[in-house]
């Protein structure tokens, strides 16, 4: 689903450049759930943008979907972004403007589709986040989990293969957060792939497979449950103090 | 996007919203109106004055110590004098036509009165200026018979400025003949100028402007009646006609000329208009329309003051609007929003506000007019204006969002993770 191979993020100011990511490679095949956990500016939501086509890269090859996408213009880039990936953030990033029912509603006009096939996605994916009853509520009005939770029905509203989403729970409570991640799991049973970036190893756990990012640089900590299952301590007492 | 989703969003800033479309709305209402004002000073300014205009130019003089009675020795003496005047200027070699007249087109300095169709009529049928000059009149000035004739020199009398002998015939403009005898059967008809002696019409000349240019002869532009009568008075006009592009030169000698034939008169060289006895006919155009002309420059700079506020408010707000929502520029980005769908984003905005401004724009404009129409006698205002207005409008206020909105669709869809 989405293959980097020595891929590098350059960020150059007058004064500096820093190294976001080098020699970064990853894959993760259809269907995968991904945890990816690392330090504070390890390089992991420069991952996650690049990956989401929402920023270019300096160097390396990313294939998504078995397609080069570094020679991609603008508009097809804006196509595969409305149509194959939903996003959610840490911030909850819904528009401040809209109401919750707009909102889910923004990335589906983009997509050009009809009011009655769009009334009724809305309708499912607020359904299935337990928000049916908000769709005339400002984001404002709700609180952080239900902003979350909108949040993820507008990406689930448009049916993406690829969920990308950046400390999901950050800013969340522990209970919220549990809410949350039931659901990106319902979701990821739904057949979708799920990229995840997370500080919590309670959650990452729960992934199906763990990245480290470290320094830029991915590092595969287990592909194998039993492999997984053991390493979790030893990876949780490193964490420690990383977040 | 379409329009449900923009409109609400706007919900959430109806404090600049409604300042622009007010502005949008005032602006509109204000320059159609000045608009349609300049049109109307243009109209004026453009209307044909009836003579020749071409290196024409014209002289009022005086004499010092000259006959100052009615009797007919003191008006014979100044008739001669004014004779004498005219035969001096036809002689220069760079004039072509010499002609004493009481006043000129666009030269603000009317004799008129009303005209009856019939003896001590109570109220007049039109109103009409005088002018008084001879057989030379016409084609001296390059008046164009319509009908019937011209003076003829045995048609000509002179008399003092106070007299009363008005000759038996006039020469009548076409507007003043199809405004008293609307059949077209003007020529030989008989009218009462000045509830004074009856004057039969024997000719009648295409156009020949009234000499005020101001508002108050707008009503009888056109009506002016030709009386084969030399004025004779203690000062006399000229309108000369110097041989093509010897206007300046002509404008020299005349005054010496007198001056030399008659040292005992006034030919004032002023800085200013009113201060100056000669004056080209262009000089004294420009003079007549100086305020239309005025007016409409102000109104002008106005309009275009106004156009420049208003698109730089729309510059200034769209700006604003970009800059505060440039996170959710980004998020729009991430979840698929093409460039264009940004930039069509802030033009239909920009629409909708323009929109709305340029209906209540539109009934202001006419609102506007009607005032002025009750207030100063303004006259109907086109819709046509309106139109115009409207679509100037709307076409500015895209021109005024494209670049902001240009910016804002080059806001990176990072934004949405990067900035907070
Ligand atoms: N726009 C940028 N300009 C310059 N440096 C940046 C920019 N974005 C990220 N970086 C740098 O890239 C590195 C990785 O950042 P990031 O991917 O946000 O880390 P993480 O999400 O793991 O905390 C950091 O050193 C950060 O300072
Ligand atoms: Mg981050």
């Amino acid at each position: 689903m989405l293959k980097m191979t020595h891929l590098s993020k350059v960020y150059r100011t007058e004064v500096v450049e820093t190294y976001a990511l080098r020699d970064f490679n990853i894959d993760v095949k259809e269907g995968e759930f991904v945890a990816v956990m690392g330090p504070s500016g390890s390089g992991k939501t420069t991952f996650l943008t690049i990956a989401g086509l929402l920023e270019s890269f300096t160097g390396g090859e990313y294939l998504l979907d078995g397609v080069d996408v570094s020679n991609l213009g603008d508009n097809a880039r804006s196509k595969i972004r409305n149509e194959k990936i939903g996003f959610v953030f840490q911030s909850f990033n819904l528009i401040p403007d809209l109401n919750v029912h707009d909102n889910v509603e923004v990335p589906l006009r983009y997509r050009g589709m009809k009011s009655a096939e769009r009334q009724q996605r809305i309708k499912d994916a607020l359904e299935r986040v337990g928000l049916a009853s908000r769709m005339k509520h400002y984001p404002a009005e709700l609180s952080g989990g239900q902003q979350q939770r909108v949040a993820i029905a507008r990406a689930l509203a448009g049916s993406p293969r690829l969920l990308l989403a950046d400390e999901p729970t950050g800013n969340l409570d522990t209970q919220m957060a549990r809410s949350v991640m039931e659901l990106l799991e319902e979701i990821h049973r739904g057949g979708a792939t799920i990229v995840m970036v997370t500080h919590d190893p309670e959650l990452a756990t729960r992934a199906q497979r763990s990245v480290h990012v470290i320094d830029g640089q991915a590092v595969d900590i287990a592909e194998e449950p039993r492999f997984h299952a053991q390493s979790r301590r030893a990876e949780a007492a490193a964490e420690g103090g990383a977040h | 996007m379409t329009l449900p989703p923009i409109l609400a969003a706007l919900k959430k800033h109806k404090a600049g919203v409604m300042l622009i479309t007010l502005q949008i709305a005032l602006t509109l209402a204000i320059v159609c109106n000045a608009v349609f004002i300049i049109g109307q000073r243009i109209d004026r300014i453009e209307r044909p004055s009836g003579i020749n205009e071409n290196n024409l130019f014209l002289i009022t003089q005086s004499w010092v110590g000259a006959p100052t009675g009615d009797d007919a020795g003191s008006v014979d003496k100044l008739d001669a004098m004014q004779q004498e005047d005219v035969a001096t200027l036809r002689n220069l070699p760079d004039v072509e036509s010499a002609i004493s007249i009481n006043t000129l087109p666009l030269l603000n300095s009317t004799w008129s009165g009303g005209i009856g169709l019939k003896p001590d009529q109570q109220s007049s049928t039109a109103q009409a200026a005088f002018y008084f000059g001879t057989d030379e009149m016409i084609p001296a000035l390059g008046l164009k018979l319509v009908a019937g004739r011209n003076f003829t020199r045995s048609d000509v009398n002179h008399m003092g400025f106070r007299g009363h002998n008005r000759p038996p015939i006039v020469i009548v403009t076409k507007a003043l003949a199809d405004k008293l005898f609307p059949k077209g059967d003007a020529l030989g008809k008989t009218i009462y100028v000045d509830r004074d002696t009856p004057s039969t019409i024997v000719g009648i000349v295409e156009r020949m402007q009234v000499p005020s240019p101001d508002s108050w002869a707008n009503d009888w532009f056109w009506n002016s009646v030709l009386i084969p009568t030399r004025l004779d008075a203690g000062f006399a006009r000229y309108a000369v006609r110097s041989k093509p592009g010897r206007l300046d030169a002509a404008m020299r000698e005349a005054p010496k000329a007198l001056f030399a034939s008659n040292p005992m008169r006034v030919i004032e060289t002023g800085d200013n208009f009113e201060d100056t006895s000669v004056h080209s006919f262009a000089d004294i155009r420009t003079h007549a329309y100086r305020a239309d002309r005025g007016m409409a420059i102000l109104m002008g700079v106005i309009c275009l003051i106004l156009l420049c506020v208003t698109a730089a408010g729309i510059v200034g707000l769209t700006s604003f609007w970009v800059g505060q929502r440039r996170k959710q520029i980004g998020i729009r980005r991430a979840l698929g929003a093409t460039r264009n769908d940004i930039l069509r984003y802030f033009q239909t905005e920009n629409l909708m506000i323009a929109g709305v401004g340029v209906v209540l724009g539109a009934i202001l404009a006419v609102g506007l007019n009607l005032w002025m129409m009750k207030q100063f006698a303004m006259d109907r205002m086109s819709l046509l204006y309106v139109l115009v207005g409207v679509i100037a409008l709307l076409v500015l206020g895209q021109g005024a969002v494209f670049a902001p909105a240009r910016r804002a669709s080059r806001v990176s869809p990072v934004e949405a993770t990067r900035s907070v």
